[in-house]
């Protein structure tokens, strides 16, 4: 896939809640921030950047509800029509005893489904290289990128040194 | 970090007379229903008593759950409860009156008040000639169960007491070395291992062995969870009842998010213990196991399936979304569904064993000759009728009196406790 390049200038700050800051300082300038980076999730950053609620939990019931229905479904198939069996003098149809397993299914496909969504729409996956604009956003530093086309560099430059990141390079992804 | 210092706000509830007025009100609907319980009632006055206990042993467990979460926060450091966790010491404090409730309750099977045939184990007769009840009567005997309820409530009670007692020390005179604090850590985590124990204890004595041939190991724990789930409904009522009153502005969506994830969770706990406890038993199809779940699935049908239906279905799908947990309205709801709910899943537990009994030891008696028929429907057994609504009533007005008195005797909120300003800084 041939993805057109983007110029990127960005900041490292070395703690969310300077992070935090510093979005809220970038909303007041009206900077359009490209990307913010973090090695873990930080708490209201979501609201700040303007991000939408994530629709991957509707997904996750969209899931379990097959894995319901394809347990419950399939064993009642197996067990009254394909090879009914006798289990301790139990009905074909034993209800009780399809819970767990129509339980377990729900889980497994609510999870599975989620994490396989989760990697196509972040196009990740196996053997996929991830390129990063700096390697420390996976450790311990937290990261806010503009695009370059979008923006003012003498006014980014400026917004990096009054909100205190620690460095600020430029790079092309 | 750069988080800011938040001032918390302390405030005193004040228990106006208005609020007084309809709680004792409420208390006298529950006197004048138990009164007419009495004198409609058959000659063992059995609708009378399974009444009492029914709704004596819901609002005292939820007191002890109430005590029993309190406890688990101190030890496991959760710090966002600190805002309201007087609501749950308040709470703790009807442990005091579910003592002389449950001991007062105990000499009337003592001293076998009224003639009733409530327990079957407590019949002399039955325990000499019935092998299975002779074999359980080292623990289901009038003795520990008047012994074995003084002790195991006095304890919850006497923590009750020690723990409120040492929070409200911390108010006055707690500093900058915690020394209360630490010395909560060493009382809430002894508490825990006799919780556990001692509940499960006193749920087998008043409430299985109403079913006295029978008996279930998941059973202490699964109407534990029915007052756990209670119980966070009810802070959960109050919360919002406070709020509404200009109390606890400082308590947020956060804070009540939280709570509401509580109910959801252990609602599903709850179906998780109903079902381990049901399959099993259905699984092995034992006939001293399954007439237990026989006698309600045949004869109260409406409760069997009612109580999954508002315990399990109703919020699992209601709470399941976050926006559901944080809006007063849904989640208001859903808590007062689910107090009803599990005060209906007590119902069930208690009542057919006790008309069993009823049957049982009248019919050897030969001397009540208005006994209904087992499979006739009966207003108070079968379903619960207004007496029994009007005993909730009284119970829940008793309740709410003990505790918003305790209530309004502090301050609503713990001003030097350590982890005040976590709970003021609580996001989900």
């Amino acid at each position: 896939m041939a993805v057109k390049t983007v110029d990127y200038i960005y900041g490292l700050y070395n703690d969310e809640e300077i992070l935090l800051d510093a979005v809220r300082t970038a909303n007041a300038e009206h900077l359009e921030i490209g990307e913010v980076y973090s090695p873990f999730p930080v708490h209201g950053l979501d609201p700040l950047l303007g991000l939408e609620e994530s629709r991957l939990h509707i997904a996750g019931f969209v899931y379990g509800g097959l894995g319901t229905l394809t347990a419950f479904l399939g064993m009642t198939w197996i067990f009254t029509k394909d090879w009914p069996i006798i289990f301790g003098g139990k009905p074909y149809w034993s209800v009780p005893a399809f819970i767990p397993i129509t339980f377990e299914l729900t889980v497994l496909f609510a999870a599975i489904g989620m994490v396989v969504s989760f990697y196509i729409v972040c196009g990740l996956g196996p053997g996929v290289k991830e390129k990063t604009l700096d390697d420390r956003i996976t450790d311990d530093k937290f990261c806010i990128a503009f695009n370059k086309s979008e923006v003012n560099i003498d006014a980014v430059n400026a917004f990096f040194k009054n909100t205190g990141a620690e460095e600020v390079n430029s790079k092309s992804l | 970090m750069g988080a800011t210092h938040i001032q918390a706000r302390i405030e005193n509830f004040e228990f106006t007379g208005k609020l007084k007025m309809s709680l004792a009100i409420m208390m006298g609907i529950g006197i004048l229903s138990l009164g007419w319980t009495w004198f409609v009632d058959d000659a063992s006055h059995t609708r009378f008593w399974t009444n009492l206990l029914h709704n004596a042993t819901f609002v005292t467990g939820i007191a002890f759950t109430a005590l029993f979460f309190l406890c688990v926060c101190i030890t496991a450091w959760a710090g966002w409860v600190t805002l309201f966790k007087r609501l749950w010491e308040a709470m703790s404090m009807f442990l005091l009156p579910a003592l002389v409730l449950m001991t007062g309750f105990a000499l009337c099977i003592y001293f076998n008040v009224g003639h009733n045939t409530l327990y079957h184990w407590a019949d002399a007769g039955s325990v000499e000639t019935d092998t299975i009840l002779n074999g359980k009567s080292s623990f289901l005997n009038k003795n520990w169960y008047l012994f074995g309820t003084i002790i195991i409530v006095g304890v919850w009670m006497l923590f009750a007491k020690k723990i409120r007692s040492l929070s409200l020390d911390e108010d006055a005179n707690g500093d900058s070395d915690f020394e209360h604090h630490h010395s909560l850590r060493r009382w809430a985590p002894a508490f825990l291992p006799f919780a556990g124990f001692s509940s499960a204890a006193i749920i087998w004595q008043w409430i299985m062995s109403l079913d006295a041939h029978w008996y279930s190991t998941m059973f202490a724990w699964y109407s534990g969870a029915s007052w756990f789930v209670s119980m966070i409904a009810t802070t959960i009522l109050i919360l919002m009842y406070l709020k509404s009153k200009g109390y606890y502005q400082q308590v947020s969506s956060e804070h009540i998010h939280d709570l509401g994830k509580f109910l959801f969770a252990f609602s599903i706990f709850w179906t998780y213990l109903w079902f381990s406890q049901f399959m099993l038993i259905w699984y092995a199809n034992i006939g001293e196991e399954t007439g237990y779940f026989k006698l309600r699935m045949d004869e109260y049908p409406i409760l069997f399936w009612g109580n999954l239906l508002i315990n399990f279905i109703l919020p699992f799908f209601v709470l399941m979304r976050n926006d559901t947990k944080r809006k007063a309205g849904s989640l208001i709801f859903v808590a007062i569904m689910i107090i009803f709910g599990h005060w209906l899943d007590f119902f069930l537990m208690i009542k057919p064993g006790a008309l069993h009994t009823f049957h049982e030891l009248g019919a050897g008696h030969g001397d009540h000759g208005a006994v209904a028929h087992a499979h006739e429907a009966l207003t108070g057994f079968h379903l619960p009728g207004f007496l029994e609504i009007g005993t909730f009533i009284g119970f829940i007005g008793l309740f709410l009196f003990v505790f918003f008195s305790a209530l309004s005797r502090a301050p609503l909120t713990p001003k030097n406790d350590p982890y005040l300003q976590e709970s003021l800084h609580h996001h989900v």
